[in-house]
This record gives structure tokens, sequence and C-alpha cells, in this order.
């Protein structure tokens, strides 16, 4: 069954053609990657996806509902969660508040004027749970600007898991890591993607064949080819398009 | 425990301070009091936007004047209106024109929203100037009765005593300062100040920012609706100065040099202000010279305000907690390091 599938989605950014007739289908369960090189269009379609943009035509299937158009807190609601390539958490607030924020909006705590956050003794036992699991809880109350660019970067990840959503989407989300830090990131998606789907855009070639289950290769706004990373490996037109050049 | 114990002691002596001070320093001393804490509570309502939510606003005048014009419009034109009638004549005055004035303003930030307060402040000015027929114009809406707090059967105590006004003001202010203070402390709170640092991100946690931003700008501009109300029973006048430019940036200036990271910041700016208007204006009439050169003073050696270097002070005394959370709430906002970290990890 596709947990989340597009039909016919185009974009464009003032006529310029980003998305063209892009038909992805991502199965429930599965660890997905979108590859592809740069201005291929993966962030874009990340955007139209999950509610940035609305797209200029197609359709956007979640859960076998259409999506459209839907804002991005809606998309949170209906269970995806979202990271980001360059590093967006609530920089002034700690480790802690930032992943509690993500519980909050799970347990749909949002217009709550009667009683004081920190006393929610669930919301922080919860809280503190998830940044045992994620390697975090030495940090727990440093500002999240403070946090080394490594930690800071499991900070960003495990914000789009903190809502507990049923297909979680990563933008790059080793972007900037060293080899040693690229190495623990995946172990913890690995980890915390655990039953649940997952769609990841990645330009490291080893982690996208270690960690993927299905590959979509996406060249100038284009599907190129689609299926698992055998099947990718040898294709003849992605290694024209993309895996030739970065090998050769 | 032990640390509770010490805060209600605190507590206590403050508030028995309070209950004592009309009596210590004369009833001079006890209208100057009242006037600073009018304008601890307009500054603390201001950084709820500024502070907290991280919008930058050039009119927030217009809801002080809301507030206290309709509160005096209320004991002017309805016959025996009680007072806390008149009061809350005077928050919804503001919250009404919050809520009409959100469905523009809570989709802007920075300097948009800025901006656009500058005019609609503006605007609101130039109205109380013209509309004379209800604002009264330049010379305002004055001598209307101030009505007793009456309780049925229970009490009736006469305000215009200022003895009375004294304590009615600061149970009202003192009240809405602490419901300020709870509102940050919950987890609404917590969304603002989430909004502030990153509102795309709230987006994708699942909240909606303009929703969130409305109830924070009606919230706030109430409180600065309650600060006016009580200012327009004080005075027992309100003329179109109060709307002025020069009203919009007073919370402004209190909050950064109070501090702009903390919530008693403002009041401590307030306090400054009061204490510099009171000092200077025993000497020379220009008030202004000085508190511009504090202003000065502050933005280039103390940007972080007043609570910022309370922070510094109390940091080095108390050896560096980490972990306390200390540093994030006083310390982080303005301080050169954080900044250049910030940059650091942009590229």
């Amino acid at each position: 069954m596709n947990i989340l599938e597009t039909k016919g989605l185009y974009h464009d950014f003032n006529r310029l053609e980003v998305l063209f007739d892009v038909n992805l289908q991502v199965k429930k369960g599965e660890r997905h990657a979108i590859i592809g090189p740069n201005g291929a269009g993966k962030t874009t379609l990340f955007n139209v996806i999950t509610g940035t943009y609305k797209p200029s035509r197609g359709t956007v299937f979640f859960k076998g509902k259409e999506v459209t158009g839907a804002k991005p807190h809606h998309m949170v609601r209906l269970g995806m969660g979202r990271s980001f390539q360059i590093t967006s958490t609530f920089s002034r607030l700690t480790a802690f508040q930032n992943i509690r924020m993500g519980v909050l909006s799970r347990r749909g705590i949002r217009f709550n004027f009667f009683h004081k956050v920190d006393t929610m003794g669930d919301v922080t036992q919860e809280t503190d749970e998830i940044l045992k699991r994620i390697n975090l809880h030495g940090e727990r109350d440093m500002p999240a600007n403070t946090l080394s660019y490594g930690k800071h970067r499991s900070l960003e990840i495990s914000m789009a898991l903190a809502t507990d959503p049923d297909v979680v989407m990563l933008d790059e989300p080793t972007a900037g890591m060293s080899k040693d830090e690229t190495r623990y990131a995946i172990e913890l998606i690995r980890r915390l993607t655990e039953g649940k789907t997952a769609v990841i855009i990645e330009h490291d070639m080893d982690v996208v064949f270690s960690l993927a289950d299905r590959i979509t290769v996406l060249h100038l706004g284009e599907i190129l080819a689609s299926g698992p990373p055998d099947k990718i490996r040898e294709n003849k037109a992605v290694k024209d398009a993309y895996l030739g050049e970065m090998e050769g | 425990m032990m640390n509770r114990t010490i805060k209600r002691i605190a507590w206590g002596v403050m508030l028995l301070a309070l209950v004592l001070y009309p009596w210590l320093f004369g009833i001079y001393y006890t209208n100057v009091f009242v006037t600073f804490a009018i304008f601890a509570l307009y500054a603390v309502s201001y950084n709820l936007l500024l502070g907290f939510t991280g919008l930058f606003s050039f009119g927030h005048a217009m809801f002080f004047g809301a507030g206290a014009y309709a509160t005096a419009l209320a004991l002017t034109h309805i016959e025996g209106c009680p007072l806390l009638v008149a009061l809350l004549f005077g928050f919804f005055g503001s919250v009404v024109l919050a809520l009409l004035l959100s469905p523009i303003v809570a989709r802007l930030a920075h300097s948009a929203f800025a901006m656009l307060h500058l005019a609609f402040g503006m605007l609101m000015y130039t109205l109380a100037l013209k509309l004379r027929g209800i604002t009264g114009g330049e010379d305002g809406i004055g001598g209307f009765p101030i009505p007793p707090f009456h309780i049925p059967g229970v009490v009736s105590v006469d305000m215009t005593d200022p003895l009375n006004f004294y304590y009615f003001a600061i149970a009202v202010l003192g009240g809405s300062l602490w419901l300020a203070w709870y509102l940050i402390k919950t987890p609404f709170g917590q969304i603002i100040v989430s909004v502030r640092d990153n509102d795309k991100r709230v987006d994708y946690m699942g909240f909606k920012v303009p929703q969130t931003k409305a109830v924070i700008y009606a919230l706030s501009c109430g409180f600065a609706g309650i600060a006016g109300s009580v200012y327009a029973m004080f005075q027992d006048l309100i003329s179109a100065a109060a709307l002025g430019i020069g009203h919009s940036f007073a919370p402004i200036v209190m909050t950064m040099v109070g501090g702009v990271a903390s919530f008693a910041g403002p009041i401590w700016g307030a306090a400054i202000f009061a204490m510099i208007e009171e000092l200077t204006s025993r000497y020379t009439e220009r008030v202004l010279l000085v508190e511009g050169l504090v202003l000065i003073i502050v933005v280039m050696f103390f940007p972080g305000g007043f609570m910022y270097l309370v922070g510094l002070i109390k940091g080095k005394w108390l050896g560096f907690i980490r972990g306390k959370g200390f540093g994030v709430i006083t310390g982080q906002w303005f301080t050169k390091r954080s900044g250049k970290k910030a940059t650091e990890d942009d590229s």
C-alpha cells in the first residue's frame, strides 16, 4: 500500500519548471531515498509534499486522502514529520524545550492557558525519554544554538520525530557532518525510523545504499528511475546522469 | 524546599512593603509609584510581543489609548457605571481593536509589522484629535466621575481618595502582571517563544502560527488596555497625547533598558525611567535628554539591558550554573557570544 503518493506533480517558480510530472510512490514501512544532482528539485518536491508550496499542477495523496496544498501544520497533524537541510531548531530554547514542542503537538496541547507546562509530568517524562533515546540527555538544558554541530543536527532530526509521525521526511539529515558524525546519525535514523515510513534526501551514496529499501532518482525535475538499490545501481540512465559522474 | 520558603518570605516582604508604602513615603511618592506601576504593566504587555513573540511594534500606544478612552467614555456617558465595569471596558476596548487588526497583522512580521503599527498608531492619534465630538480633541476627556469600589451590601470604598486608589491600582496592575507571567509559563507561552525563534518550524511542528500570533497579540493589547484604563482613572483625564508616537516608544525604551529577554526586564525599565524622571526633574526640565543618554549607554555597553547586568553579577556570584536554564532566560538574547555562534552555524 502506498502511504504517500504524488500524481502528475508539477511545480514552477515564475514559469521556471522545477518539478515535471513527478509520480512518486512511497510504500508503508519502507525507507525511501530520493537522490539526484544539485538542482534536481528534491527539496522542492519535499516542500510541495509537506505544504510549504502548493503545486502548480498535480495531486498529493497521504494515507489514501488527497492533501494537495495542505498547510504544514495540517500535514503534521495527519502524521507527517519533516526535518530540514539547513538546521532549523528553536535556537534559544533548550534541547529539552525543542523536543517538548513535538510532544505538546502530538498530545494536542496548544491553546492551553491554565496549566504550567513545567508541571505537566507526563509531557516532561515523555520528552526526557526521547532525549535519552537520542543521546542528548546530557545536553538537556543547553540552548540549541550552543550544541555542537553533530548534536544540533541530531536535535533537528529528532524534532521531526518527536510528534511521532507515521511518515518522516528527512531533508539531507547528514548535511555538513563529518564521517564519524554521519555514521552516528545513520544509526540514529535507522533506530528512530524503525517501524515508520521514512523519505530521505541524501547525497552520500554509501548512506543511501546502506539505508534505503527503495530509491527514487530525480533529475532536472523528473523521475529518472525508481526501485530497489540493486536495480538503481545498474540502471543505465541513472549511471549516465548521476552515478557515473560521481564515480568517474 | 528551602528555596521555596525563601521565595515565599520574599514575596511576603514585598507585599508588606507595597501595603505600607503610602504610609512610609507619603501621598506624593504614592502617586509616583502608581504611575510607575501603570507603565510597568504597559511595558510588560509590550514585551509579550517583542521579547516573547518576536514582534516589533511601533504603535502600542493605540492600545493603551483605546483602553483609556474606552474607560473614560464609559464613565462619562454611562450613568452610575461601576468601577470594575469601567475597567472591563478598557480591557475589551483594546482587545476588540486588536482583534479587528489581527487578520492583517498576524500574517506579518519584522519591519512590515512594525511599520504598519506606526501607520495605524498615527491614524488613531489623528482620529482622537479630529473626532472632537467623541474624544474632545486636544483637550481630551476629563472630569468624569470616578465611581467607588462597590460590592453591594459588603463594602463601598471611595476611589477619589488617593490612598484607596493606590491599593486598587496596585491590586489591578499587580494581578495583571501575575496573569501575564503565568501566561508565559503555560504551553501557549512555550509556543509563542518558539514563534519568536523560528515561526516556520512552529508550523512544521503542527501549530498554527497566525492564530497563535493573533491570540498573544489580543492578550498583549488587552493588558495595555488595562494599563490605559487605570491611567485614565488615575489622572481623571485622557487626551490625544496618550496616543502619540512618544507614547508608543516609551515601552520600547523601557524594555530595551530593562532587558528584553526576561519577564522582569520591562518592570525594571519602567522603574529606572520613573527614577530618572523623578530625580532629573528636580534640577532641569530636560528629562528626555537624560533618558536618551541612558538609552544610548545601555544600547552601546549592555545590549541585554539591566537584567543582563544583574544576570552577569548573579552568575559571577553563584558560579556558573549550567543546567538551571539561567543563562537561557537572562543572558542569551543579545550577548555577542551567542550571536557569533549562530552565524558560525549558518555557514
